[in-house]
């Protein structure tokens, strides 16, 4: 434990939601745990978090949260990109246009019409283990507007003990770090013919990262909703371990 | 009652530390809140009586403390949070080997044990808290941090995303969600101060029981 200074409070402060998602790790868990004796203050907090949590789970299970202007507020910052965006393109098409021109081959074949394009070469989207509420998909993406590539990074791995148990702690003391399957694979689902249209290669997970599955070209999707499914392998068995929704639309 | 500064802690174990009998038993008094947080936030807290393993653990640390084997007061705070969390462990061990037979029956006893802490709020407090929450999020300042708020919380969204995509720094997320703590606290003490006062009622309530105790064993009057 550090020194009991008001610096290190804060930090520890930082840490609540954390603490109380359980994901901080064995030491700095009982170096937060010791604040927690000396500081009733960092209690208060951390009985704040846990209230916040619970109350923002119930309203939502009300629904008494409009989450339309939330969405307002991403298109509100889209729209800044897009201005951004914009002033970039016309200052880049301004220096293309005053520039002089070389008749050189090579800077001839670069100005040669590109093949269509998506417009944005990725997106990275991480699915908690959490869903949100309400039945909304966890991914939407418009065919217009779909990136080259989509990465779905699941929280699908659950760490067992070395034997395969899930007990608190495992024999020894040590924390449980073995993944529960050795191999994972993402499959995408068309619903409305039930028919799987795509399914990424096996991947072993690795400590400390997340699975990632890349899809190439979504927007080559017909429009309408799909299963991702995330299956752990096992030598003698299988199992859906994670299940989220992808929109497509037009 | 505002809590004493960690400071003022640390001073009134540095003399229980000394032998001062009347610093240990404001000690135990000052050290209580955080033990009981300990155990009613920890890991085990489906599986224990954090009431009484609070009181345990004191009684642990007093022993210790009046043994002389610790000089330094944040040793005692890291002793105590180690002993808490030790109990608890013990505690949930002994009612798990009790109900579990089998993995498949461990699965359906934790899910179990969650579902009682879903409605460890009765109905109407669940709902109380659900109207200061929304209220919450109508009087944010800022659309963006209302949207953090819903997006961390409820789609369980990384917060390294939601800086990326929000444009904020880690320090300034932290801001908001302290910010937004500390409101809640405000707004819950306001419309529905049960859910706030009595743990700390019933806290200060405790502590002053521990202490009598403590004295009458030991010193034979209060």
């Amino acid at each position: 434990m550090k020194s009991l200074d008001r610096q290190s409070l804060e930090e520890q402060t930082r840490l609540v939601s954390r603490y109380v998602a359980g994901d901080l790790s064995r030491s700095e868990r009982a170096e937060f745990e010791a604040w927690l004796v000396a500081s009733p203050a960092l209690a208060n907090e951390v009985e704040m978090e846990r209230r916040l949590r619970r109350g923002i789970a119930s309203a939502a299970r009300r629904g008494w949260l409009n989450r339309s202007s939330t969405r307002s507020v991403m298109r509100e910052r889209r729209w800044h990109v897009a201005i951004a965006a914009s002033l970039i393109m016309v200052l880049a098409v301004g220096w293309v246009m005053v520039s002089p021109r070389a008749d050189h081959p090579q800077t001839a074949e670069s100005r040669a019409p590109a093949k269509h394009a998506p417009l944005v070469a990725s997106r990275t989207v991480q699915l908690a283990s959490f869903r949100g509420a309400g039945g909304a998909p966890d991914i939407e993406l418009s065919r217009a507007s779909a990136p080259g590539e989509l990465v779905l990074q699941p929280e699908a791995v659950v760490l067992t003990c070395e034997d395969g148990s899930m007990e608190f702690e495992c024999p020894g003391g040590g924390a449980r770090t073995t993944p529960q399957y050795p191999e994972y694979e993402a499959d995408v689902v068309d619903r409305a013919r039930a028919a799987l249209v795509w399914r990424s290669p096996r991947q072993m997970p690795v400590a400390g990262t997340q699975l990632s599955f890349a899809l190439r070209e979504p927007g080559a999707l017909q429009p309408g909703d799909y299963d991702i499914l995330v299956r752990g392998h096992a030598t003698d068995h299988e199992e859906i371990v994670a299940r989220f929704v992808l929109r497509i639309t037009q | 009652m505002s809590a004493p500064p960690v400071d003022e802690i640390e001073r009134i174990v540095t003399a229980a530390l000394t032998g001062d009998r009347q610093a240990e038993s404001r000690m135990l008094i000052a050290l209580r809140p955080g033990v009981l947080a300990v155990l009613r936030f920890g890991a085990f807290h489906r599986w224990v009586d954090a009431e009484d393993l609070t009181q345990e653990t004191l009684q642990i640390v007093v022993e210790r403390v009046r043994a002389r084997t610790i000089d330094d007061p944040r040793k005692v705070f890291a002793f105590a949070a180690a002993t808490a969390r030790n109990l608890a462990l013990n505690a949930a061990r002994k009612v798990l080997r009790q109900q579990t037979v089998v993995d498949s029956e461990l699965v359906d006893e934790l899910a179990q044990n969650m579902e009682m802490e879903q409605s460890d709020l009765s109905e109407q407090d669940d709902r109380q808290l659900a109207e200061a929450v929304a209220a919450l999020l109508e009087e944010l300042p800022t659309e963006r941090d209302r949207q953090l708020l819903m997006r961390f919380y409820l789609d369980g969204t990384d917060k390294q995303q939601l800086c990326r995509e929000l444009g904020l720094s880690p320090k300034h997320f932290d801001r908001v969600l302290m910010r937004a703590r500390s409101r809640l606290r405000t707004i819950i003490e306001r419309r529905a101060p049960h859910l706030a006062l009595l743990p700390r009622t019933l806290s200060i309530f405790l502590a002053l029981a521990t202490t009598f105790t403590f004295w009458v064993r030991h010193f034979g009057h209060w």
